[in-house]
């Protein structure tokens, strides 16, 4: 009887090994051969768009995929912009696991018509993903990831991604801790500061960023935990220690920062708040005096203006690296189609994609966009945004309105 | 271990006595808004053995319904309304509006079920979570809806007493009297009315109850707007209190009150009460003393371990079980 159920189970493990194995190669084989299909340049092309569409940060999701259509707009409106590009949308949920993400990717990677990818919009999707984007010959752009070992490994830490295969518009957390980091202590002067994660890595991993940049200047730092689905904040709010002068949220949702600062002031909490580049939402994040690292911008650009101006004043800043990525991506295949007379691959265009280079207007960052090849400066690596990209730092006014002030 | 044990005596001892009274403080006014949602919960058990899991989003409909009437009436920067009428408007259209929902719930999500399995039911209850959530996350466009408290409704947030110091603001007073008031409301109900009384009934034996003339599906229908009505106006003071309501609000706030209801002993109503009073005050002093991060955690290690040593809560009763 025994060997019965070992002969049963060694059949049924077998089984399922060959199974796995044959699924597994047929979804690599079928990548393999979309990604080596001829892509017709006459015809508008696809550009695949991962991001948040439900889910708990929706909002700042729609400021994403907001964005990604007004490139997609400006990019077909020119004539001289060929070929015609078209988005389609993958909700990657990013609340705060990334099975949705894997779909995504697998959904993308498996699509002939999709030819380059834009996102996806969390560090861990990315990393989770990594895998499924190079089989496919993809090599996203995103406009929101920021965490540093997407583009540079670090001590006892592999780059997450392989180079060629990942690319962003924004600057990384090194950059926004350093730079955090030095605004409280060098010019806001202040050497209590609380910090609050929300318990994602990428919270965390910028908490521990700047608290070790503060601790390095000798400033005092205590530290916090929230979740992503917490409303409530008043426990913590009652933790915190007496003589607090900052408190730093590196949180990804820009309402529970609004929400925050409300009960914070509700319990007669006068310390000054330092988002993130998660909670630099316009319109969302209004707490006045209240401090945020947020993405690049240049408001002074007429696409910036026009944008708010349709969009009830609101410029959805969170959503504009995604522009600049959408632009990114339609300037590689006009490239990939112009070198193949008519035709490409997605293996072309993932290599035109680091060649790209785009003008301070075309960029709408503040600053032109050219990728770097090898590692730079403390942080920045193969994938990184080079020159003189960098984090801002805004203070919500009064009104709500943000300005630069470092 | 022994570190979390070191920053919890650190900070009971860094917190003192105030920051024990702020705790609490806190804690009873979140737990009276888990008990309102709690009691939707242990209504709709109590009568059907449903576990109504869609009663979370009735509370996050109830508090949009407000943030809607607020909009109507001029918006949060300058209502038509003064500040006592404004919030009369909004908590009788948000508790009506609740109310109705929870009807038209239970007649085309549970009735039809009625002499399904029941599994069938909570199935379809999950699927009510989820038609909500999507709903309102396709007419919200997916944004936070900001009762923007300060401007509109600075009053409720300035000091009506201090105990040694700490403030106790008028809209903490007024969720925690309200909640009081409404479960005194709600006992009076179903204790000395003849709706009640149906209730009580229905509860006991429904077939008996229908063939003594009750119209159970009536009752039932009440049930659930009762305990929606309950909902809708812990939504409105969610929203007054927190600033903002969201889509998604009603998943983490409905388990939690469920967690409530588990632990004051599941169809009870001073129970739903108590728990949610419980559940708030653990779970205060649990992100105040421990860290934020510990909250949810023993919250639902409450739950598992009830669940396990004391499945009928603390003032539930045993049910004998006809074979």
């Amino acid at each position: 009887m025994l060997k019965r159920i070992g002969a049963l189970a060694v059949t049924g493990a077998v089984t399922a090994a060959i199974v796995a194995a044959t699924l597994g190669g047929t979804a690599s084989a079928r990548n393999n051969a979309v990604a080596a299909a001829s892509i017709n340049c006459k015809k508008t092309v696809t550009i695949g768009v991962a991001y948040p569409q439900t889910g708990p940060v929706a909002t700042l999701g729609a400021n994403q995929w907001n964005w990604a259509k007004t490139a997609m707009k400006a990019w077909n409106k020119n004539k001289k912009n060929k070929p015609k590009i078209a988005l389609l949308q993958g909700d990657t949920q990013l609340a705060g696991t990334t099975p949705q993400a894997l779909q995504v990717a697998h959904q993308f990677a498996s699509n002939s018509k999709i030819v380059a990818v834009t996102g996806p919009a969390g560090s861990q999707e990315m990393q989770d993903t990594a895998s499924v984007w190079k089989s496919a010959s993809l090599a996203p752009v995103s406009g929101s990831e920021t965490r540093v070992a997407l583009t540079r490994g670090t001590t006892g830490t592999p780059r997450e991604t392989t180079k060629g295969y990942f690319f962003r518009t924004v600057p990384n957390d090194g950059q926004q801790g350093d730079n955090v980091a030095a605004y409280i202590h060098n010019t806001l002067k202040k050497n209590k500061v609380e910090i609050i994660d929300d318990e994602e890595a990428y919270s965390t991993g910028l908490s521990a960023q700047v608290q070790a940049d503060l601790l390095k200047v000798n400033a005092h730092v205590t530290t916090n935990h929230v979740s992503q689905q917490d409303t409530d904040f008043s426990s913590v709010i009652d933790s915190i220690p007496s003589g607090t002068q900052v408190i730093y949220i590196p949180w990804q949702n820009a309402t529970q920062a609004q929400q925050f600062y409300t009960q914070l002031h509700a319990h007669g909490g006068k310390e000054i708040l330092f988002g993130s580049d998660g909670t630099d939402v316009p319109g969302t994040f209004t707490g006045n005096g209240s401090y945020v690292s947020g993405f690049p911008v240049d408001f002074s650009s007429t696409a910036v203006k026009s944008f708010a101006a349709s969009h009830g004043g609101d410029p959805e800043t969170f959503g504009i690296p995604s522009y600049t990525s959408v632009i990114v991506n339609a300037t590689a295949i006009k490239t990939a189609c112009k070198a193949g007379k008519g035709k490409t691959t997605r293996n072309a265009i993932r290599k035109d994609v680091p060649k790209v280079q785009l003008t301070t207007a075309q960029s709408l960052l503040g600053f032109p966009v050219k990728f770097l090849a090898k590692n730079a400066g403390k942080w920045q690596g193969p994938g990184d945004m080079g020159g003189t990209a960098a984090f801002g730092i805004y203070q919500i006014q009064a009104n709500g309105s943000y300005k630069r002030v470092g | 271990m022994h570190l979390l044990l070191f920053n919890i005596y650190d900070q009971v001892r860094s917190l003192g006595w105030n920051g024990a009274f702020t705790l609490l403080r806190d804690g009873v006014v979140l737990g009276s808004l888990y008990s309102l949602v709690a009691l939707g919960y242990t209504m709709v058990y109590g009568i059907l053995k449903l576990l109504n899991f869609a009663h979370g989003d009735v509370f996050m409909v109830g508090a949009f319904i407000g943030f809607g009437v607020l909009a109507q009436l001029g918006g949060p920067l300058a209502p038509a309304l003064g500040l006592v009428p404004l919030l009369l408007v909004m908590f009788a259209v948000a508790m009506l509006g609740s109310g109705i929902l929870g009807v038209v719930i239970e007649r085309f999500a549970y009735r039809p079920l009625r002499n399904a399995p029941r599994i069938a039911p909570l199935i379809s209850a999950l699927g009510v979570v989820f038609f909500l959530e999507s709903s309102v996350q396709l007419i919200t466009n997916s944004t936070h809806s900001e009762y923007s408290t300060f401007p509109v409704f600075g009053p409720l947030f300035t000091p009506m007493f201090s105990v040694a110091g700490n403030p106790v603001t008028v809209v903490q007073v007024l969720i925690v009297l309200t909640a009081i008031g409404l479960m005194a409301a709600l006992m009076f109900l179903v204790y000395r009315t003849k709706l009640g009384k149906a209730m009580r009934a229905t509860s006991f034996d429904r077939e008996a109850a229908s063939m003594m003339g009750i119209d159970t599906d009536r009752v039932i229908s009440a049930t659930f707007f009762i305990g929606s009505v309950l909902a809708g106006a812990a939504g409105v003071m969610y929203g007054l209190y927190l600033s903002d309501t969201y889509f998604f609000v009603g998943f983490l706030y409905g388990l939690k009150a469920f967690t409530a209801a588990v632990v004051g002993g599941i169809g009870s109503i001073p129970g739903a009460m108590l728990g949610g009073v419980l559940v708030g005050v653990v779970e205060s002093f649990a992100g105040g003393y421990a860290g934020g991060q510990w909250k949810d955690i023993v919250v639902f290690g409450i739950l598992i371990l009830f669940l396990l040593v004391r499945p009928t809560g603390l003032l539930g009763s045993h049910a004998i079980q006809k074979v």
